[in-house]
This record gives C-alpha cells, structure tokens and sequence, in this order.
C-alpha cells in the first residue's frame, strides 16, 4: 500500500530474522528519508507485530559507520587499511581474479558463502543462479549452528525440519495441547513473535509449561516447571522418559502401530530390517512384521494382521526383535536413578514429567536449535521425537487446505537446463576444502549476508590457517564487520529499505518487501551485485529485469498456493497462501523415510552404532567435570538485541544491553574468587576470550553462557567462536551435513590477568 | 461519566524484551525510553531470584502512572505538568526549565531528566496519537501482547472488564496518588 500524504506511507517487510519468519513494515518517508517504521496493519489482526530490532533499523540504514563505496584492501589482510575503488574496478577485478582461478583449479574453487539471507528469496537466489551458471561451489550454511537438527529429523521423519510435526498445530491455531514441553530453546527471547505467542497463548487456555534448557530463560520465567539438566545430556533424559513411559504402559500402541516402524521386525544378526526374502515370503523387499493372530511372520501392510508390538521371535533362524522392542530395551537401562546421574535433573521430576506427558490428552513439544548444537545433538532431536511419537504427539495426519510456500530455489538454478549446476560443500567441509584442498581446492571465497570469522566455529584456526590459504576474499557488507576487514575487496550493499524482495513470512501470508528508498550513497543490492558481476562473466541475459523479475519468478512458479498473487497485488498489502481444495481433508502423512513411517530406529546407522536414538557423551562438555582441565560447560545462548551478529552495533539497543557478558553461576565465581562485573578470561586449548563477568543464579552451576552474535572487535580480546571447535561429525556427513557445535565446548575461567 | 484513560499490564504476558522502551524512544524522539522494564527482586536485569533450579523471574514496565492526584503536578513550580480531564498527566517539555522538583517527586522515578536538553520527560500517553484515536505506540508494538490501552471509567472497555474481574494491583497506592497504570499479577507455577 503506497498512500500519497506526507509523509509518505510505504509498506515493506523487514526480513531481520533468519529465514523463520519477518514483520510487516509501514514506513513513513519524508522527502527522500524514512523518519519512522511502525507494524504494518494485516487482516487478521494478530500478525501486525514488530520487535525491538525492527523498531531500531532506522538507525541500521542511516548508521554513520555503513560502507558507501566498493572498497580494495591495501594493507595486510585483518589491518583493515582500504582505498576506494569504483564499481566498475571492483567487478573486473573479482571476474579477472576468478578467471585465473578457474583457469588453474577449476570453477568449483570459487566458493559461494551464503549465511542467512534473512527471510528474503531473491538475494539468496541471485548467487545461487551464478553459482549455477559458473558451475562454481555453492557452501551450505547448514552447518553454521543448524545442520543438528535437519540431520536428526530426516533419520526419524525423513523431513528437513521437524517444526510442522511438532509443533505446526500450535502455530497455526489449531492445536489445544494440555502441556507443552519446551526443550533445548527459548522462544520467549529468540522467537517471541511467531512462537511465544502461540505458546502464551495455550498457556492461558490452561497449558501446563515446561522447560528444559540449562539455562533459566525467559521462556523458561514462564513455565509452570523449569528442569534445569546438564548440557548435552538431553537424549538421556528422553530415554529416562521412555523408560517410565514404557515401564507404566503410557506407550500409544495405536499410533505406534499407524504411523510408526515400530511393529517391524529388525535381525539380531545384520541389526537390518526383516525383508520378505530373508525368510521365503514372496513379496522380497518388503518390511516383515509378526502376525499375533496367526503367530507367524507377515509382510507388512496385510489389513487382516494384528503385529506384535513388542518380543523376540526366531524365524527360519534369525532371531529378531520388534524395532519397537529394541527401543524398550535401550531405555529399560535409563532407571529413574541412572537418568538422574547423568543429567542432573531430580529422579522425582524424571518421574513426574514422563507421567504428566503418559496422562495428557495432547502434548505439544517445542524445540529450535539449542540443544542440536552439540556434538550429538542429531541424537537428542531423535531422542525427542520418539518422546513424542511413542505418545503419539506427533501431527502424523495432514488436514491443511494449503501447501505453505516454501523458499523455492528451483527456478533460480537452472537458468541454463543443459548445464550442470554448482557442486555442493557444507560449511565446516570448506575448512579443509580451503586449508588442505580436500575434497578439492578452494582458492576464492564471496560472503553474503554471512559474518563468517564472528560467527564460525575456531576463529584462530580461520585466521591463521584458512584464510591465508584464500587467493580472494570478497565480502558484501553493510558495515567493516569482523569478516570484512579480512577482505580483499568489499562491496558495500543495501538495508531492506532500498531493495525488494519477496517474503513467505509471517504464515500463511505472502508479503512483498518492497524499495521504500533508493540506495544511500553508492550501496547497491545483493541482486544487483550478482547481475554485475554475470554481466561480467558472460551470464548478464540471466539477471535481466533485476530484483522485480526474479520475485515474478517465484510467484510464477505455478505453485498451487500462491497462483494469483502477483507483484501489483502484493504492493496493495499481504495475502494469504491459497487453499487448495483436494488438500481440505485428512490424511495421513506418508513419511520420506525409507519405510515411509516414522523410524524410531534407522537400520542405515546400525554400523554407526546409532540406530536407536543412543544416549553418547558429548564432545567436550565435561558431564562429570571433576579433576577436569576445562570443568566448565560453555553455551551460547541467543539475545534479544541481535539476529546473530546483525544490530550488535546499533546504538538505542546498546544502550539497553551495553556489552558482552559471561554468565556463571554465583558457586563456580566464588571458587574462582571471581565477583559480579569482574573482568575475567574464559579459555581452553584453542583460545581466550576475556570480558565482564555477571554472577547469576541462572545457569546451571558447571555452566557459563555468553550471548552470541557479539563482534570480535567488542570483546577486550577474542571472542565465543575463538573457544569453539569445528570437529566434524561423520554420522552428520553421511546423514546430511555436518553441524557445528556451538554448545559442546569446554572452558575454564579465571580473573582477567591483562591481554596477552 | 469522564474519561480517564489508563493502562493495564499483564505480567504473565510480559517477556522483558524492551521493545516497548525503544518504541517509545522513536515514537517520542526521546533521549531515551520513558517506559523502562525492571528485573524484579533482581541485582541486575534479566537475573532471576532464588536459587537455581528453585527461580523465579518476573518483568515489571514502569512508567509514569498517569496519577489521579499527581505528585509531579503539584510540585512544578511553573506548572507546566498538568492533570488532564481524560487522565492523562502531560509535561509540557518546551515549558519545562529543568529545575528537576518533578523528578524527585515521582515515587515511581517515572520522570526522566534529558542532561543534553536540560529538560525533564515523562510518558504522555502518546497524547499525540490519541487525538488521531492511535493507542499509544508501546501497546501496539508490545511483543507479548502485554499491554492494553483504555477508558478506565467505561464499564463496557476491554481494559474495565478485565479489572473489574480479574486480580490486579497498582504501585504504591498507599501514597494516595490513585495510579492509572493497572498490573495483572504472574500466576503462580503450577509445578510438574
């Protein structure tokens, strides 16, 4: 909606949070300036919403220290001495530079690090277009903190995101569960809007809340019960609730028995899955279950069958067990008692919760990324998920009247159908790519929408081995960002104001974020940048028509959905996803796993020895911490004041939270002789970082937290990924890709002594 | 019967984000919020009281009260905070000589003093916004949905019926300033 007054009226999005969601926008222009953004009005009233951040970015847009102008490095690398440089220098110079690289090593040496591009599509799409046309390597930002999860949820539902299973209920309204379990995050600081909310919103209707998270957040200020456990022990505690679970009979057998591979006989011997051929019967590849009725082993999917949930059965001899079985074995070792001792939460509120969650007519669990940026973090998604599937808590039955729109990158990869696209390296698998040329060279590295060296895991190991192992560094940039400073040229871009984009936020609306202003100074957008640089390489017939053509892309997509919306719609306000008819009715969710069901075991790990959601010790997270080097667990949690390193530097929000602060529980400060805001340094083999110290009972004691997102240059030295590590799971590699594990790490923490 | 208008906050609903301190920062131009979250019972914000993991953790916005008897009012000596008939209690910063009597005489330390101006600021109630029949811009950008704006005289407001029916309470009424900012408590935690 464009209203001609003065001032001006603009609608827009602000697409600040990272891909889950974004706000409707009004800005108000005066001249050729915004002077003001408020929340944009919707039809359904509930979704006109703003949070700090969006209510701050004014000053993002008119920050005095935004860069103007392409810039080229002059001093050493890190020394942050630069020299203006005109566009037109900066785009040959980086298509001169990857031409000589790829002349030497190939396309794929050039490496595209795209990190969160917010919610917007079309900047995310222009790079993946070239990074298709160049056939060059696109870097997955999964790994960046959020590959944990995906990895666990594809292994027991075979989706990418668990959230719809979950919890899609509570967001759409639908759903009036009895309890809710948040477990590992904390939306009432990190997703206020689009889940807290909901969950507030149950809660008043007569919810019961519980939180588990190390930590006492502010979800968890809200809970009617707060566990408190130790780090990286989570899918312990979901073992120790299937334990009371099984041992009390609070199992769903029907659900298990619809929906899950429970019922499915698995061999001792191959620790596979029972096929038909193994034992004779005719339908080869077919899962095998145990008949009660006729006490005989049948190929599933016979109606007239009852399957044995649970035993031991010899066939043809092969002994086999229900998967089902195989699970209640594994967690008749986590007793009450053991659970206790490893997680640190009481034997009584194991004991409660598990019957609280056995009782209830409907549980809704909510979980994000916490606790899956650990080690085996992958795992503890399973372990919750089996929770919820063996109680039958899982939305298993579709009953949408539409398909969300999903980001679809599809129409930006193959531009040129006869080609191959890009090759594909996850984020912590450029680490090697580029230090040992493993599982090829990479020599050229362009970061967009990412601060890779403040917010990846071992930023000595990035700037002392990666980095100068690099021919080019480009980074697109608001600001001189940690990152940035180590590049070789920068290329300065636009805040959402002055570029547009299409937005699938908040659910089930589609919004356009449109240009309220021309860019300030000479900043241009991402997808202008990458129509350069093509024009450049010989792809410009790929980016024509800009940022406007590539949303007409998506929304022409002939997705059932979105049919009919297009742009001019758009500029009018939101519009809702359509309904499709056919979809209005129940049925249940055919699972992309391999059985098609929900697998509470996963015969492709069984030589991992992770079949069964297995309780592993984390990495480095000392659980029993005595006689340690680094007796402390150190978490990250997420603020309020900033999406990841985004308005760190924003003046009103500095005010509010003025600098980084490590938390730590009153007991471990006074062994240490440390008091509340003392300067201190946390440290282990691979890093110090030294800052403010803040004594609170809100931590677990064995546990210090620091707020992510803070920049280097914000700490007196060091900073939280110069403590963390970037040891790469192979499980991950071979389900997806692997994740970095941002709460796994071990310290310790002392006075501050001076800078080294 | 007149209007008085006033504010109901809901602590069970509150998440402590602040937004509403920097909405009011932009609505107002303001050197700073005038709506400022406290961390009750707590050394620093964003700490809980008790001992982990017996905690508790609650978030109280202050604000200036809008006071049926203004304590503000009554001590500027050049009059210029004013008790209007709809309620509101409204500084007239350009009048303001920044003699600071206001600011010590709020027991609710809702009056902010501007050292760069050398004026004192409050909370109007985005007067303002009213006039055009806006809310005020902290109740439309509260991230809990928190807040609720109204006619405490009409029985027939969303925020009269919640008062009249539900707990509530109001800071320091027993100074007899008849406070117009009302506070829904946090239930009590109802355990596993």
């Amino acid at each position: 909606m464009t209203v001609e007054s003065d001032p001006k009226l603009v609608r827009t999005v602000c697409p600040a949070h990272c891909g889950i969601d974004a706000c409707g926008i009004l800005a108000h222009v005066k001249g050729d300036r915004v002077v003001k953004v408020e929340p944009a009005e919707f039809p359904d009233p509930k979704y006109r919403r703003i949070c700090l951040r969006g209510l701050s970015s004014l000053e993002m847009t008119y920050h005095p220290d935004r860069l103007q102008h392409p810039l080229k490095r002059v001093g050493k690398r890190g020394e942050g001495k630069f020299e203006r440089i005109s566009w037109d220098e900066a785009l040959n110079s980086i298509a001169g530079k990857f031409e000589s690289i790829a002349q030497k090593y190939g396309w794929p040496a050039i490496a595209w690090v795209l990190g969160g591009p917010g919610a917007g599509t079309t900047k995310f799409g222009a790079y993946l277009r070239l990074a298709s046309l160049t056939q060059s390597t696109r870097v997955s930002a999964w790994g960046y903190g959020d590959a944990g999860l995906p990895c666990g949820s594809r292994v027991i539902f075979g989706t990418q995101f668990p959230y719809a299973l979950l919890f899609g209920g509570l967001l759409a309204g639908t759903a009036e569960p009895e309890v809710l379990v948040v477990w590992g995050a904390n939306p009432g600081e990190s997703q206020p809007l689009n889940l807290m909310r909901p969950i507030m919103n149950a809660k008043e209707k007569g919810a019961r809340l519980i939180v588990i998270d190390p930590r006492f957040t502010i979800t968890a200020s809200k809970a009617d019960a707060y566990l408190g456990l130790k780090p990286g022990t989570d899918t312990a505690l979901a073992l120790g609730l299937l334990n009371v679970l099984f041992e009390k009979g609070f199992q769903n057998e029907s659900f298990i028995l619809r929906h899950t591979a429970g019922p499915y006989l698995v061999r001792s011997d191959t620790g596979q899955y029972l096929r038909g051929k193994d034992i004779g019967l005719e339908q080869k590849e077919e899962y095998v279950i145990w008949d009660s009725r006729t006490d005989s082993p049948r190929c599933r999917g016979n109606t007239d069958g009852l399957p044995a949930l649970n035993g031991s059965f010899h066939i043809n001899g092969l002994a086999c067990k229900t998967s089902l079985q195989l699970l209640m074995d594994l967690a008749a070792e986590y007793t009450p008692q053991r659970t206790s001792a490893i997680t640190g939460v009481s034997e009584e509120a194991i004991v409660k919760l598990a019957e609280r969650i056995g009782k209830a007519r409907s549980v809704t669990f909510v979980t994000h990324m916490g606790f899956t940026r650990t080690y085996h973090g992958d795992i503890s998604l399973r372990a919750l998920a089996t929770v919820a599937a063996v109680t039958g808590n899982i939305n298993a039955t579709f009953r949408g009247g539409h398909l969300p729109a999903v980001l679809n990158w599809k129409p930006f990869l193959h531009a040129n159908p006869e080609k191959p696209s890009y090759s594909r390296l996850g984020i912590l698998q450029l680490y090697d790519a580029v230090i040992s040329g493993k599982p090829y060279p990479v020599k050229a590295v362009w970061f967009s929408f990412i601060n890779f060296l403040n917010q990846c895991a071992n930023s000595q190991k990035i700037i002392e081995e990666m980095f100068p192992k690099l021919d080019l560094i480009v980074a697109t940039e608001l600001f001189m960002t940690p990152t940035a400073r180590y590049a070789d040229i920068i290329l300065p871009v636009c805040t959402y104001l002055e570029f547009s984009d299409m937005i699938a936020h908040p659910y089930p609306y589609i919004q356009l974020q449109q240009k309220v202003i021309d860019p300030l100074y000479e900043t241009r957008s991402d997808v202008d940048i990458a129509s350069g640089l093509a024009e450049k390489l010989g792809f410009g017939k790929y980016f024509a028509g800009g940022e406007e053509a590539f949303v007409d892309l998506i929304l022409d997509s002939k997705d059932g959905s979105i049919e009919g919306i297009t742009r001019e719609k758009l500029k009018r306000g939101p519009m809702p996803l359509n309904a499709i008819p056919e979809m209005d009715q129940a049925f249940d969710i055919p699972f992309s796993t391999p059985s098609g069901k929900i697998e509470l075991y996963c015969e492709r790990l069984y030589e991992d020895g992770q079949a069964l959601p297995v309780y592993l010790e984390p990495l480095e997270s000392p659980v029993e911490p005595k006689g340690k080097k680094y007796p402390l667990s150190f978490v990250q949690g997420h603020s309020r004041f900033r999406t990841h390193s985004m308005f760190a530097n924003i003046r009103s929000l500095l005010e509010l939270n003025p600098e980084p602060l490590v938390e730590i529980h009153p007991q471990d400060a006074a062994s240490r002789g440390i008091s509340d805001n003392d300067l201190v340094t946390v440290f282990n083999d691979r890093a110090r970082t030294s800052l403010k110290a803040r004594l609170t009972e809100g931590v677990r004691p064995g546990v210090i937290n620091i707020m992510q997102g803070w920049w280097i240059d914000q700490f007196i030295e060091g900073s939280v990924n110069h403590l963390t590590h970037d040891v790469i799971n192979p499980v991950q590699v071979k389900v997806y890709e692997p994740n970095m594990h941002m709460n796994d790490v071990a310290v310790e923490i002392v006075k501050f002594k001076g800078e080294e | 019967m007149k209007q008085r208008f006033g504010l109901l906050i809901d602590q069970e609903r509150c998440i402590g984000c602040e937004a509403c301190t920097v909405a009011c920062q932009k609505e107002n131009g303001a050197s700073q919020g005038w709506i400022r979250v406290k961390t009750q019972e707590a050394a620093q914000k964003d700490t809980p009281a008790g001992s982990f993991p017996e905690l508790r953790m609650h978030f109280l916005p202050m604000l200036c009260q809008h006071c049926e008897r203004p304590p503000c009012a009554d001590a500027c000596p050049l009059g210029v905070i004013v008790k209007r008939d709809d309620g509101l209690v409204v500084l007239d910063v350009e009048a303001c000589d920044g003699c600071q009597t206001c600011v010590d005489a709020c027991p609710y330390e809702a009056i902010f003093f501007d050292d760069d101006r050398d004026k004192a600021e409050k909370c109007n109630l985005c007067a303002h916004r009213l006039e055009l029949g806006l809310d005020p811009f902290c109740v439309i950008c509260c991230e809990g949905q928190a807040m609720s704006f109204g006619d405490l005289n009409d029985p027939g407001s969303k925020i009269a019926k919640v008062i009249a029916s539900r707990e509530t309470f109001r800071l320091k009424i027993d100074e007899g300033t008849g406070p117009g900012v009302y506070y829904r408590p946090p239930k009590r935690p109802r355990g596993l």
